[in-house]
């Protein structure tokens, strides 16, 4: 007899349908039939595919089921009053002062009020709320929505693309050189513990070059549900720097997909860090559809207590002569638990692929763990490829030496731990925010940085 | 003055340092000699206070503070200073940033006043130049990529950076060629001053012609052996170290 497991749903699997059932009607772009449909087949999808369960081989570490027991009501904007220090204490003052477009949602809402976007449409970018977009979406938004690299077995990507309120749609035309970075900022609420689904899509035209960050931080809201999805089109020649920090409170379960796909002669690099949440699973998609590009995805992720973070993530070598490169730095305490997967994927055609992937955790307790499992699909003979993973503890010799020069022991520590994961922080070129990630690691070692 | 009476110390079980006796005055160079493996390193890691070096007997007192009680940020605040033999590479730390953190940790655990910035850089310039440390080197990580040479100097930059009042050096001269020897010999020399002592651990005359020591002791075995005036040295070079129970040779 052949039970499907999904004929079982749990408490929170059915929530999610009833979340939808209830928002429907009332969901942005509802009454687009194009937006509509979207949605439909997404909720559908995810009706497939339930939530993702250790049973599923890429969920194997983090088991939405058994993690989410129940889901909280969609955030409702209510358009609270945020100042300057609630600002500085979300995000860390170096981030909050970050020169930069700024961009602010908050329980999914486009706040013009917070945000400084002056400058932003003379350079000649697109900007606007998604959700404003979804009752009308133009052309490009069409064909980038959902498309830019598709997932068809992402149960966190379709309730996304089902339940996406907020979000910030952007576009870069051909040829702009962006000399600003553009900084996206997300904040939960302040009000009852609820679920979120933020979506930003961002086209890149040929040549176009920027940078764009994203954070994720707190005002206060504990129990924070987010699903939040980018997806991001890098046109040929495009250069794209795609940044992100999460440092949510501490009871928040994050959930997160980049979709990225790069056109020929193109180069991507994404780099994120994380430090808060209670559980976080970071999903990156890349895809190479034109020759000749490169993308180097790195990231670091701090965790302690008994914090989760997964990162996971899927390189597709589709066609030939394209290189990428990941490096990500774990350092756990406690009972903390990191996870890295990370897949290269190499087509038959896609000869001359230079794929290289680095996983590097240093734990600072005994009870901490780290899982990492690099797998490569080679099906091309032309190639060079090469994946690692190390674990490890604080070299005790290094600490002796830095102790023997007056280093209290603390500070000391602090400073390995600051070395370890700054190797990462090396791949982001703009150095305001290579520095402000040095101070956010400098603030969840409890030290001054360095 | 450094005071070590009847130390034991053990590495892995292993006892090491056997019933080891040393007065050092305020204000001498003294030198350690002795074959390979007699615990010479042993004895400099010991009071500099590493942690899986246990000392089973015996008592060391810097000034009349004793120093086993203090963990080893605590004995450098306190005026203690290690040149290793081997000095550690850290990649991802500055050799700026490590000075500067070093020093200022010791200037606030000794009650002093924070470096600002400026006078910072002004002081590691100065030092640096003294022993033709050029300003690329001090960019680089910690050690990484230094040649030997490199790391020897780096210590004494240290060593005058932190101002410490018992410096210990361990085979500072190893790895040197002659013009970095004579380089790193001066600058140990411009620390000489009656408030401090050195201990001076090596296996060579050529260094004790750069820097005269008062006393030399031979170390064998875990125990001092022997202790006598500059001579002993010349001695040793001449007839090895057969009579302490070590190859025949010098090393
Ligand atoms: N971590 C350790 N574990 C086990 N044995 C050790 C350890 N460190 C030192 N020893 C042993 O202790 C003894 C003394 O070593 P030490 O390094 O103090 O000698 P040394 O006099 O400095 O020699 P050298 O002239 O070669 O530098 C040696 O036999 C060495 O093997
Ligand atoms: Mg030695």
């Amino acid at each position: 007899m052949d039970l499907s497991v999904q004929q079982f749903r749990s408490k929170a699997e059915q929530d999610y349908l009833d979340l939808y059932t209830k928002a429907e009607k009332a969901l942005p772009g509802a009454g687009n039939p194009f937006v509509a449909a979207l949605r439909a087949d997404a909720i559908k999808a995810y009706g497939r595919l339930g939530l993702p369960h250790r049973r599923i081989e890429a969920w194997k570490y983090t088991d939405l089921r058994a993690r989410i027991d129940e889901v909280h009501p969609l955030v409702t904007a209510l358009g609270i009053p945020v100042s300057d220090e609630a600002l500085e204490a979300a995000l860390g003052s170096a981030i909050a002062a970050f020169p930069a477009y700024r961009i602010v949602i908050v329980e999914g809402e486009l706040r013009v009020d917070l945000s400084d976007m002056s400058g932003l449409r003379e350079a000649g970018v697109e900007v606007s709320s998604l959700s404003h977009l979804l009752e009308m979406p133009p052309e490009w938004l069409k064909a980038a929505l959902g498309q830019v690299n598709p997932r068809e077995d992402d149960a966190v990507l379709a309730l996304n693309t089902a339940l996406m309120t907020g979000g910030v749609a952007l576009r870069l035309p051909e040829g702009l050189t962006l000399g600003k970075p553009i900084h996206l900022v997300h904040l939960d609420g302040t009000g009852e513990a609820a679920s979120t689904f933020t979506r930003n899509v961002i086209a890149a035209e040929a040549g176009a070059s920027a940078t764009v960050l994203e954070s994720y931080g707190s005002l206060g809201m504990t129990g924070l549900q987010r699903n939040a999805v980018t997806e991001i089109k890098i046109g040929d020649k495009a250069a794209i720097n795609h940044i992100k920090i999460q440092r949510e409170a501490p009871e928040t379960i994050h959930l997160n997909v980049w979709l990225a796909a790069l056109g020929a002669d193109a180069r991507y690099n994404g780099f994120q860090l994380s430090t808060g949440a209670a559980l976080a699973r970071n999903q990156v998609y890349v895809a190479f559809n034109g020759e000749g590009s490169s993308a180097d995805i790195s990231g670091a992720c701090l965790g302690r207590d008994r914090q989760h973070c997964d990162t996971t993530l899927v390189v597709e070598h589709r066609v030939p002569a394209c290189d990428s490169r990941e490096l990500f730095k774990v350092v756990l305490d406690d009972e903390a638990r990191g996870i890295f997967q990370g897949k290269v994927i190499v087509s038959p055609d896609a000869q001359k692929t230079d794929g290289k992937q680095m996983a590097q955790a240093l734990l600072l307790s005994e009870t901490a763990e780290f899982d990492s499992k690099p797998e490569l699909e080679i099906f091309a003979d032309d190639v060079v490829c090469g994946h690692g993973a190390t674990s490890g503890q604080i070299d005790e010799d290094l600490l002796f030496y830095l102790e023997s020069r007056g280093l209290p022991e603390p500070e000391a520590r602090a400073m390995l731990i600051q070395a370890f994961v700054g190797e990462a922080f090396e791949v982001v070129d703009d150095e305001a925010l290579r520095e402000a990630f040095n101070a956010a690691s400098a603030a969840w070692l409890g030290v001054e940085a360095g | 003055m450094l005071e070590i009476k009847n130390l034991h110390a053990n590495v892995d079980g292993r006892e090491i340092l056997k019933g080891l006796d040393l007065t050092l005055p305020t204000g001498e160079v003294h030198a350690i000699m002795g074959p390979n493996g007699s615990g010479k390193s042993t004895l400099a890691y010991v009071l500099a206070g590493k942690e899986d070096y246990e000392v089973t007997e015996g008592s060391i007192t810097w000034n009349g503070k004793d120093l086993l009680d203090l963990d080893p940020s605590a004995r450098a605040a306190t005026g203690v200073f290690l040149a290793f033999q081997y000095p550690m590479e850290i990649p991802g730390v500055a050799t700026m940033t490590f000075l500067r953190s070093a020093v200022n940790a010791v200037r606030k655990a000794r009650g002093e006043d924070e470096l600002s910035t400026p006078d910072f850089m002004r002081l590691v310039k100065e030092k640096a130049k003294g022993l033709k440390i050029d300003a690329e080197m001090l960019r680089r990580p910690l050690n990484v990529g230094f040649s030997g040479g490199e790391k020897k100097r780096n210590e004494i930059l240290q060593m005058a950076l932190l101002e410490p009042s018992l410096c210990v050096l361990d085979e500072t001269d190893s790895g040197l060629d002659i013009d970095a020897l004579r380089i790193v010999a001066d600058g140990v020399n411009a620390l000489r001053s009656k408030e401090r002592s050195m201990l001076v651990i090596t296996h060579y005359q050529r260094l004790l012609d750069y820097i005269v020591p008062d006393k030399v002791h031979v170390l064998s075995k875990g125990r001092v052996a022997r202790s006598g005036g500059p001579e002993l040295a010349l001695e040793l070079e001449k007839t090895g170290y057969a009579e302490f129970g070590g190859e025949a040779t010098a090393a």
